[in-house]
């Protein structure tokens, strides 16, 4: 047997990496600023969205990507708030987006109409940290009733977070739950992001939340983004 | 849990690579597994042993090294020139991620 030896030294992320930079240059080009929301099913990430096309979808021109495993629910749910684009991905089994499906997804929205590209990423706390969707900013939501220990469960979520959102803060008077421990957890694993207590049911919090938004597209529509997006 | 997708890239990287070295049998992979890639190295192993079972790829031993960072790199193959791939090579399934 004639055994050779050959060496490739290639990224098995290199594709995905390459396909995300091309999302990042055409959203980029079109000042549209691109936002990838993770966090683990039911942390709320649909509802936060509902409210946010009801409270500004009148200001802000925002297309949405959803991922969800099966069903197109949470883009149904969506497309009921706004005229605008919402594009689902059923991703069949797959336990998040990547940046191939990103591309696809964008083929259909016209990008020059949009100040905001929000991909709702499949409820995950661990695969979707892996994949870099072409985004600007990474919004790393935690309900509180998940319990304070969620970031250094799953710190590689957190770590990589220009934005935590600590969500459905009205259920608090019901919970046990130390949501100075939470933060100081998030803190932990990542000093540098920003922390928003928000509630999308009584609307505490939102107007942050929309002033993050405000921000992240002036600053895609500028020379130099404002907010400190890592990517 | 997104090992199968990671399991399918390292296809493609092959596929990639057997185009190049036409139909000469792959042997052995190695991969480098950073230990901050949020990889389950047993659960890589298993997708890989599974995938790595099908033409072309068909008889190839899979070895994984931890190692620091967080990249996951397919570091080097060995390849048998004496023997031939099998029979319907050339692949072209694991076009994408899809888990």
């Amino acid at each position: 047997m004639a055994v050779r030896r050959i060496d490739v030294r290639e990224r098995v992320m290199a594709r995905n990496d390459e396909l995300a930079a091309g999302v990042r240059r055409r959203v980029d080009a079109a000042g549209v600023a691109a936002l990838n929301l993770v966090s683990s099913p039911g942390a709320g990430k649909t509802t936060l969205l509902e409210r946010t096309l009801d409270d500004r979808g009148a200001t802000l021109r925002m297309a949405i990507v959803t991922g969800d495993v099966q069903t197109a629910n949470d883009a149904d749910r969506l497309a009921a708030h706004t005229d605008q684009l919402v594009q689902a991905v059923v991703t069949n089994g797959g336990c998040h987006l990547d940046a191939l499906q990103v591309t696809n997804a964008i083929e259909a929205i016209s990008l020059d109409a949009l100040d905001l590209l929000i991909l709702e990423n499949v409820g995950n706390l661990v695969c979707p940290a892996a994949w870099d969707l072409g985004e600007r900013f990474r919004v790393t939501l935690c309900s509180v009733t998940e319990g304070e220990d969620k970031p250094l469960k799953y710190p590689k979520a957190f770590a990589q977070a220009d934005l935590v959102l600590l969500t459905k803060i009205d259920l608090l008077p019901h919970l046990r739950l130390n949501l100075g421990a939470l933060e100081a957890n998030v803190r932990a694993v990542n000093p540098h992001a920003k922390i928003l207590r928000v509630s999308a049911e009584s609307g505490e919090g939102m107007d942050a939340w929309y002033g993050y938004l405000d921000r992240a597209v002036r600053g895609a529509r500028g020379a130099t983004a404002v907010l400190g997006g890592s990517r | 849990m997104h090992e199968l997708s990671l399991a399918m890239e390292v296809c493609r990287v092959l596929e990639g690579q057997l185009s190049i070295t036409q139909q000469t049998q792959l042997v052995t992979v190695s991969l480098e597994v950073g230990t901050d890639a949020t990889v389950e190295i047993a659960n890589l192993q298993f997708c890989l042993d599974a995938l790595l079972s099908q033409p072309p790829f068909r008889g190839a031993t899979v070895r994984l090294t931890p190692v620091a960072g967080e990249d996951l790199r397919v570091a080097y193959l060995e390849l048998d020139d004496e023997r031939t791939a099998p029979v319907g090579a050339g692949g072209g399934e694991y076009g994408g991620p899809t888990d």
